[in-house]
Formats: structure tokens, C-alpha cells, sequence
């Protein structure tokens, strides 16, 4: 089980007779060993690019890639000692799933029997132990990618790349394989890079996740960081479900309240010990604020933040609530039922606690929770 | 991954060289014995220096043909007419009739639909000569011999399964879901023909009609059968250079020059279309 | 009265049923959403609606007229697509005015009718583009609005959120409800994605097996479905299951897990021996270090949005799942706790049958 270090790396193609594409710019990541990272971001923000460079796809334009401190950019994939599970599976059709499963596993040193019990432990893990006698072509699209999951995890390998691994899974199987496949990585210390551009997944699984945006490392956190403190507007409104509300804000700190107006009637107040000195310091020096709310901060009370209901759904387990202020829609949500009519009244409050503050210039976090970002 | 070498591009180059010349050659010595008279083509060795002459060109519009055995009359420019008629109008009934017929069989299921899409492909099976003696035969007896229609009439079996079956292809292509959308908003199925579906699929109809036209151009062996002369397209007219003295090769060289053109017009003209034919897919999302 | 209704609806291809004998019944203005997975034939339901693809039996009826012959241009539908199948070689303005057009409008009605749907849906600053210009957000818009333009008593979407983001689906979602009650249609909405369902729909008609297997609210959809496949399809993460049978001591009623005997409410006494799916959803589940309840150990910690979902495993090996808001006590990977299971989100169902056993 291994280290990776990613540094300084740049990937720039060169399509001809075409501008060249910085896909990724001056990456530095390091990845410890046993731990599960996520490379989160939407289609084109450089993560599939990185992941081809760790696996040995795609060249390395400047930088080093390293593994338990051995440099690996220039070996071929097949020497670099990675497992990886593609996106579009890539089993051998001639293959019985069993085979695909057991693959990588035949060229090894492993005693048959060995290899054998693991890729049946494998299957089972994967629910597919009841398929591994049938061929690719005539199994679902999700058996299919629990068979390349399978693959790329019963190998031993230093580190292990899954690109995409649960977008075709079964819905009703997603949270529980997810549940079994962070045990089984945890319990084999398996070191592991996901890239993925659904946040559900990189939240379930990685200790900590990359968010990447035009080929740029946006902020590299804990999951509950993430959340909890975005590094800038970027991430803030990127991660989370359903997406933080932001507001223009004008602030006005007296020594008694900092009070910031988000609408023409609409001002939230707090008392001054809310913020740290530092804080109202650097509020001071804002030309454009911006205000981001998380839904799951606003509670439904007393205000200030008051409207007319938009919305009001229940979905089960938690019910979303859409009001309207002064012409922006505000998004609550509750963990349990709240029924209200469209069109009725309805305040929500928030405490300074849960207010994330940006600089709207140029996007970065000043403050989160009256304290220094 | 995204450098060449200078000795790969030289390779390339090289290569591609090779099939360009590999291709044009033909066309390029066409060219040259155009200019040329029959004496200095089949002067031995070959020489590529020679005084140019537009002699033959003069001589395929005026109708005058001087042989050493004397000046004989033939009318290339009424077979170039000829041609384009019976091309033109060829085409346009084809399309007139196959691409209603190809919509048909793109969008809607019937009773032996499939066989008789694959009976009207079969006719490119045949080969022509086993259709015309029979046909030439019921040509005469209603009268049809050396008519304009009688022609028309036969080059359909040339145009007209190649347009039903590359039209089909490309209205199968289309989303029923546009069609669809199209009738629910409140028009007719003609009108969702007319205004959605022909102009969906108007690259790929223009690319069969220019096939078709290349292909009703080329033709020989029909025009050969069942017209005479005065009806003939430049295919067979061009067996006039076959003279008593000789071939005429400078004359047949100018011929296929001017038989070229319009086809290689055209050509150039569609290939835009066609271009913008294989870029349909970004249109249907 | 019923705006919309179908009538022991079939269809098959060949030998191959995809639905029989569907009845449904839609009021004025209501919003019916058809739910059910992909091959559950819930696109051609609707397109049978729409006209354009022939039932195999059944009808459909529109303000109570049997509407077989009715040509889909003359059915007053307006109709909304997974693909969006906007028309290509058309301006997204020319596009919302194709029903209008169609109508015979003057142009004067043409257009203030594409700016007034237009402006609902916002998408004003681009009515001058083509389809291909537009972002897929914009063209799911445009879609609507061509299906709202000409005003219609009945509306059809085909799962059209499917094709645009995350972000933009659930803008739409708190969106929608406004949008489709203003039109003042009947609704007929497709879905896939529960939760859409949930917040979208009066009443929830859920399609599986070719058939409809429970219509009803949304509400009494999730707390009591009618069978275990309606139980299954509700609910993220999906709800946790076990087969065993009931049994009683005394006036109580339990069931085994696995070797491991739970409690349930002394109302189920009544099916004592039944083969039963014992079935409760991963919010139902509480967690505490007590004296009773289930064995367990928390296996993997997933966080789920605002929610942490545990993997946990009993003593005797049930797999299982239980969410917990972010902000309670959450178990780490490792320890042994007791499950119980909170009644109201418990539910059994006959085995054999699939149907739901009420307690």
C-alpha cells in the first residue's frame, strides 16, 4: 500500500490545427496511503485527464507523479503496479464474468485455489456470485460494472483508480454496495482515487475529495470541510444537495450588531460577538459581499427571512421548502414533514453560525461561522 | 503522443504523393491528349512536349469532324444534351417517387413492406443485358423506342432504388420524436412530411439525387439497347469517334473532358451538402 | 370530471406484453405522475395518449369522448419530450409558436403567446437561437414551452428532467408545481426518479410489471405501500428487507432475523406463521447502546447528503441500512449497538404474494 504524489503536473493537448487545451494546470495532490480520495467535478474540469496520467494513458505534459516515492509518469502503464475500473467497463467480451473477475489475478503468483476464493468473496461483495458463469454481453449494465469493479479490487495492487464505478449501479443496491466497498477498502487499506462527478458517491466514500473546475484544484477537504468551510463560492454552491443560497449582501458592523442587507426589505441582524474582530475587520474592506446559506440552516421561525411559499415537498424522509423573497428563491430544508400551501406566508431564520461569507469579486471565502476562513 | 517525427511526415508525404498520382494520372493524361492531335498522341515514344491545339474542342461544338479520310458530321453537343435531359429528369421523378416511398418504409410498418423494399433494391442485381432483350421487345410494340420517356422509364431502375434505400436510411435516422412532437402541436401528417421530415433529411436527399444523377450519367448499356441516335447521351455517342479511319483519340479525349464537367460541377457544388449531411447527429438532441 | 381517462389500456409487441388493462382517471388541473423503471412502457402509455402510437387493445377518452379516431393534431395535447425533439431547423421562438401556428393564430396572438411562455419559463433572451445553440437547460425549457403555448386541457411530459443536470433538475422540480397549476392542465407526468414523484404529484400511478400495481398519493404511497416492489422503488437509500416469519408469544407478535428474535407491533399477531419480507426503511432505524433490540455492528459510515447512512451487519448476518440526520450522534465504523425499528416505518409484506399485511 502506497503514497502518491502528484506535483506540479500540467496537461496540455495539442490538437492540430487547433488551440491547444490546458486541461489541467500546475496540479499538486498527494494521496496517503490507505486513503480514499475523490476527484469531484463536472464533464471537463481535468479529472478523467488526471486520472489517465496516473494510470499511464495520457502523458504527463510538466510535473511528476510519484508512488511511495518512486516516479511513475514515465512507465508504462503496466509497470506502475495500479488497478483501475473504467467507465465503460471494459470487460472482455470472450470472457465469462468469472474470467474477467479473475483476469489480473491468473498472471500472478497466487496458488489457484487462493485466486479462486477471492474472486468468489469478490462476487459475493459485488452481488453478482450468482452470474459468474455468464458473458458480458448478456448480463445488465450494472452486473457489468460490478464485474469491472470487481476486477480492478481483487487484484493487489499499490493503488487503485475507479473512474465513474457506480453511475450504472441498480439504484435500489447504491447504498449498500457503497457501504461494502468503503469497508472492504478500509479493511484492505486499499489507497484508492475516484473521480466522479456525482458528489453523493465522493461524499459516501472518500475520507477526502478534490474538487477540480477548469483544470484547476478548487479545494482539497474532508467531506464535512467541504461543507463546513468552503474555500470559495465555487465549491460552496458545487458541493452540497440541494445548493447553498447565495445573496448580494451589503454589510454594516455598529459596535453593538453587524447587519447585512440582502434585499430591499429583507436585513439579517446579529449581535457583534457573533463575529470575531478579525471578521468585521476584513467585512470592512468588501466592495461586493456575498452571502451563502446552506437549506439544511434555514430552519422555519420567526424570520427574517420572509416570503411567500413556492413551493413545499415531501420526500419521505425530508421535505423541501421554496419561498419567495423579493423575487429570489430561497431553498429550506427540514429532516422532517412540513406542510405548507403555496402561496401562503412563511419565515425562515438562520443563525450567524451558519452563514458563509464571500468576497464577490473574485469569489473567495472571507468567513464561515463568524470566524476567519 | 502528439509529435511527429520529420521522418514521419516525410513517410507520409511520400505515401500520399503516391496516391495522387496513383489516381489523377489517368485524368491528367486525359487532359493533355485533349490539347493534342491524333498524330502527335500516337507518336512513338510518347512525348509530354507537344504544340497545344483547341482543335478538338472546336470540332466536338461545331459538328464537323475532319479525319485524314475526309470531314465527317456528328453531333456531340445534342448527346451532351441528351445526357443532361435524360439525367435530370431521371432524377427528379426518382425523387419525386422515392422519397414519399422511402418515408414510407422508414416510419411505417405494412404487410410485405421489407420484401418489397429488398424486390426494388434487387433490380441493381441483374445484370442490365437480361432485362433488355425482353424489354426492348415490349419497347417496340407500345412504342416506347427511342422516346425520351421510354428512357426515363428504364433509367429508373438505376435511380430509383439507389434513392429509396439511402433516403430510408436517413429518415430512419431522424427522431420519431420530432414527428411526433410536430402532429401533437396540431399538424397533419402531410404537412409534418413537408415541413419536418424532408428538410431533416435534405442532405441525405441531396446526396442520393447526385449519386443517382452520376450513376443515370454513366450509363451505357440501356441507352445503347433502346435509342438511336438522335436520342443517345454522350456515353454512346462517343462510339462515333470509332471511325473507318481510325480513332479518333484526341476528339474522344475532348469528349469525356466536356462529359466531366457536370457531374465534377456538380460534385463540388453537393459536397458542401454533403458535409453538412454527416453533422445531422448534432441536430437531433 | 374526468379530463383524461384510459380504459383497460393493453399493449403488446408480438408476444410480448408491455401492459394490460391499465385504467386510469384524470381530473381537470390534476397532476398525475405515471412512476415506474425504464421498460415499464410508461413512454408509450403516454404516447397512445398523445395519438401517435395505436393501443392493442382499450381506448383512450378525452372530456369523456372515446378518442380513438381523433387525429393527434386534433386531440388538444401538448406534449413534452425525454429528447426535447425540438425542431432542429427552427428558432426556439419558431418552435413554441408551431401549436399557435398550427391553430391558425394571428400573428399578433403568435406572439405575444411565445413572449408570455417565454418569459414563464426564462427564457426570453434566447427565443433567437436554433435548438443547437441553446444549452440543455435552455432546451428542456423550450420544450415546455412548446408543449404550454397554445394553452392545452391536457398536458403530457415524458421524464423531462431527465436530460438536464442535477442542479437545473431540482430548480425545475420547485419550479414545476407553480408552472403546471397556472396552466391549469391535467397533467400527466413521467418519471423515473421518486422523488420527482413525490413532489411533483397529486397522485402517484406506479407502473411495474405491466401493470398498476398502486395509485394513490404520494403520502400514502411512502408510509403504505401496497406491495414490496412499490416499497423497493420509494426512498433513498432503498428499504432494508429480510424474509422470515411471524410468529407469536402471548399477545405479542415477533419475527426472526437470522437467528435473532425482534418485536413487532402485537397487531401482526394475527398472520402468525406467514412467510413474510419484514421490511423497514434506514430512517426507521434508531441506534443506542440498550438492553433490546437488534444486535449489530456498524460496518461502513456513508455520508448521504445531509444524512449519514450506516452499513451495518447483525449477529446473525442481515445486512442493513439506517439513516441518521447529520446532526445526531453518528457510530463509528466498528461498534456494537442495538437496532429498533420504529413502527411507523416498518411494514410486512406476504411473501408469496408481494401484497402488503396490514398491522
Amino acid at each position: 500500500m502506497a503514497e502518491l504524489v502528484i506535483s506540479n503536473v500540467d496537461k496540455i493537448y495539442r490538437p492540430r490545427r487547433k488551440k491547444p487545451v490546458h486541461a489541467v494546470k500546475d496540479l499538486n495532490l498527494s494521496v496517503n496511503s490507505g486513503e480514499i480520495v475523490a476527484l469531484l467535478g463536472s464533464s471537463g474540469c481535468g479529472k478523467t485527464s488526471t486520472l489517465r496520467m496516473i494510470a499511464g494513458f495520457e502523458d504527463v505534459s510538466n510535473g511528476s507523479i510519484t508512488l511511495d516515492g518512486k516516479a511513475i509518469h514515465t512507465l508504462p502503464p503496466s509497470k506502475r503496479g495500479v488497478a483501475m475500473a473504467f467507465e465503460a467497463y471494459s470487460l472482455y467480451p470472450p470472457l465469462t464474468i468469472g474470467d474477467n473477475i479473475a483476469f489480473a489475478l491468473k498472471s500472478s503468483s497466487l496458488p489457484t485455489v487462493e485466486q479462486q476464493t477471492r474472486v468468489k468473496a469478490m462476487a459475493e461483495m459485488l452481488d453478482i456470485g450468482g452470474i459468474l458463469n455468464r458473458y458480458p454481453s448478456s448480463v445488465s449494465g450494472g452486473q457489468q460494472q460490478r464485474a469491472s469493479l470487481g476486477r480492478a479490487l481483487v487484484r493487489d495492487a499499490g493503488l487503485y483508480l475507479l473512474d465513474e464505478p457506480m453511475g450504472q449501479l441498480e439504484p435500489q443496491l447504491r447504498a449498500i454496495l457503497r457501504g461494502r466497498i468503503k469497508a472492504y477498502l478500509r479493511q484492505h487499506n486499499c489507497t484508492t482515487i475516484l473521480v466522479t462527478h456525482d458528489q453523493t458517491e465522493a461524499n459516501a466514500l472518500a475520507d477526502r475529495i478534490a474538487v477540480m473546475e477548469g483544470g484547476i484544484l478548487q479545494q482539497y477537504a474532508t467531506p464535512a470541510d467541504l461543507k463546513a468551510r468552503p474555500a470559495n463560492l465555487f465549491t460552496g454552491t458545487f458541493v452540497g444537495e440541494p445548493p447553498m443560497n447565495v445573496f448580494p449582501a451589503e454589510v454594516t458592523a455598529t459596535t453593538k450588531s453587524v447587519a447585512f442587507r440582502i434585499g430591499e426589505r429583507t436585513s439579517l441582524t446579529y449581535p457583534r460577538s457573533d463575529f470575531s474582530s478579525e471578521v468585521v475587520q476584513a467585512l470592512s474592506s468588501i466592495k461586493k459581499l456575498a452571502i451563502g446559506i446552506r437549506p439544511y440552516a434555514l430552519h422555519v421561525g420567526k424570520g427574517p427571512i420572509a416570503g411567500q411559499v413556492v413551493a413545499c415537498q415531501w420526500l419521505g424522509d425530508q421535505t423541501h421548502v421554496a419561498i419567495e423573497v423579493e423575487g429570489r428563491t430561497v431553498v429550506s430544508v427540514a429532516h422532517e414533514r412540513i406542510k405548507e400551501k403555496p402561496g401562503s406566508s412563511l419565515a425562515l431564520e438562520v443563525s450567524a453560525s451558519d452563514l458563509h461569507l464571500f468576497d464577490a469579486e473574485n469569489g473567495n471565502a472571507i468567513a464561515h461561522g463568524g470566524q476567519l476562513a | 503522443m502528439d509529435h511527429t517525427s520529420p521522418l514521419e511526415k516525410l513517410i507520409r508525404a511520400a505515401l500520399l504523393a503516391i496516391v495522387i498520382i496513383f489516381f489523377m494520372f489517368p485524368i491528367a493524361w486525359i487532359v493533355l491528349m485533349s490539347f493534342q492531335t491524333n498524330e502527335s498522341i500516337l507518336r512513338i515514344p510518347p512525348s509530354l512536349i507537344f504544340t497545344p491545339t483547341i482543335e478538338n474542342y472546336v470540332a466536338l461544338i461545331t459538328g464537323e469532324m475532319r479525319t485524314a479520310a475526309g470531314s465527317l458530321k456528328l453531333d456531340f453537343m445534342r448527346n451532351l444534351w441528351n445526357s443532361v435531359l435524360l439525367s435530370s429528369a431521371s432524377v427528379a421523378v426518382s425523387l419525386l417517387l422515392g422519397v414519399p416511398a422511402a418515408y414510407a418504409f422508414a416510419r411505417f410498418k405494412f404487410r410485405l413492406g421489407e420484401d418489397i423494399a429488398f424486390t426494388l433494391l434487387s433490380f441493381r442485381f441483374a445484370p442490365p443485358l437480361l432485362v433488355l432483350l425482353p424489354l426492348s421487345l415490349y419497347f417496340k410494340t407500345l412504342g416506347l423506342t427511342n422516346t425520351y420517356i421510354g428512357l426515363i422509364w428504364v433509367y429508373q431502375l438505376i435511380c430509383l432504388p439507389l434513392i429509396l434505400w439511402i433516403v430510408r436510411g436517413y429518415f430512419e435516422d431522424l427522431s420519431p420524436d420530432i414527428e411526433h412532437a410536430h402532429r401533437i402541436a396540431g399538424y397533419n401528417w402531410f404537412q409534418t412530411f413537408w415541413k419536418i421530415a424532408i428538410p431533416l433529411a435534405l442532405p441525405g436527399i441531396a446526396a442520393a439525387g447526385l449519386l443517382a444523377f452520376i450513376f443515370a450519367w454513366n450509363n451505357f448499356v440501356f441507352a445503347l439497347v433502346l435509342a438511336s441516335a438522335d436520342k443517345q447521351p454522350v456515353t454512346v455517342g462517343a462510339l462515333a469517334f470509332v471511325t473507318a479511319s481510325g480513332i479518333q483519340y484526341g476528339q474522344i479525349a475532348a469528349a469525356i473532358i466536356f462529359s466531366i464537367i457536370p457531374t465534377f460541377v456538380l460534385a463540388m457544388f453537393a459536397q458542401r451538402y454533403l458535409v453538412e449531411g454527416l453533422s445531422l447527429g448534432a441536430v437531433k438532441g | 370530471m374526468n379530463q383524461l381517462a384510459i380504459r383497460s389500456l393493453s399493449k403488446s409487441f408480438g408476444a410480448f406484453k408491455v401492459f394490460e388493462g391499465l385504467n386510469l382517471a384524470a381530473d381537470s388541473g390534476e397532476i398525475v405522475v405515471i412512476f415506474g423503471g425504464s421498460g415499464t412502457g410508461k413512454t408509450i402509455l403516454l404516447r397512445m395518449i398523445a395519438g401517435v402510437e395505436e393501443p392493442t387493445s382499450g381506448h383512450v377518452e378525452i372530456a369523456g369522448e372515446n378518442a380513438t379516431d381523433v387525429a393527434p393534431e386534433h386531440r388538444g395535447i401538448g406534449m413534452a419530450f425525454q429528447n426535447f425533439a425540438l425542431f432542429p431547423h427552427m428558432s426556439a421562438s419558431e418552435n413554441i409558436a408551431a401549436p399557435l401556428r398550427a391553430a391558425r393564430a394571428a400573428e399578433a396572438e403568435v406572439e405575444s403567446g411565445v413572449s408570455r411562455v417565454a418569459r414563464l419559463l426564462k427564457i426570453d433572451h434566447v427565443l433567437g437561437h436554433t435548438p443547437r445553440e441553446l444549452s440543455n437547460g435552455q432546451k428542456q425549457r423550450t420544450a415546455l414551452a412548446r408543449a404550454l403555448a397554445a394553452e392545452p386541457k391536457i398536458l403530457l411530459l415524458d421524464d423531462p428532467l431527465r436530460n438536464v443536470d442535477a442542479k437545473l433538475r431540482f430548480e425545475m422540480r420547485l419550479e414545476l408545481p407553480r408552472l403546471l397549476r397556472q396552466s391549469g392542465a391535467t397533467v400527466l407526468y413521467v418519471t423515473q426518479d421518486y422523488k420527482e414523484a413525490m413532489a411533483l404529484a397529486d397522485r402517484i400511478a406506479v407502473l411495474s410489471g405491466g401493470k398498476f400495481v398502486q395509485v394513490a398519493a404520494p403520502e400514502d404511497i411512502y408510509m403504505a405501500p401496497a406491495t414490496l416492489t412499490v416499497a423497493k422503488l420509494f426512498g433513498d437509500p432503498s428499504i432494508n428487507m429480510v424474509e422470515t416469519t411471524v410468529r407469536t408469544a402471548g399477545k405479542s407478535a415477533t419475527v426472526d432475523i437470522l437467528g435473532e428474535s425482534v418485536e413487532i407491533p402485537a397487531s401482526y399477531a394475527a398472520y402468525a406463521g406467514r412467510k413474510v419480507a419484514f421490511c423497514v426503511r434506514p430512517e426507521a432505524v434508531s441506534l443506542a447502546h440498550k438492553s433490546d433490540g437488534l444486535h449489530c455492528e456498524v460496518q461502513a459510515v456513508t455520508p448521504l447528503n445531509e444524512r449519514v447512512v450506516l452499513l451495518l451487519k447483525s449477529t446473525g448476518g442481515w445486512e442493513f441500512l439506517s439513516s441518521l440526520p447529520s446532526s445526531a450522534a453518528i457510530p463509528t465504523t466498528g461498534e456494537k449497538l442495538r437496532a429498533s425499528f420504529a413502527s411507523k416505518g416498518t411494514h410486512l409484506f406476504d411473501l408469496e404474494t408481494g401484497e402488503r399485511l396490514d398491522g
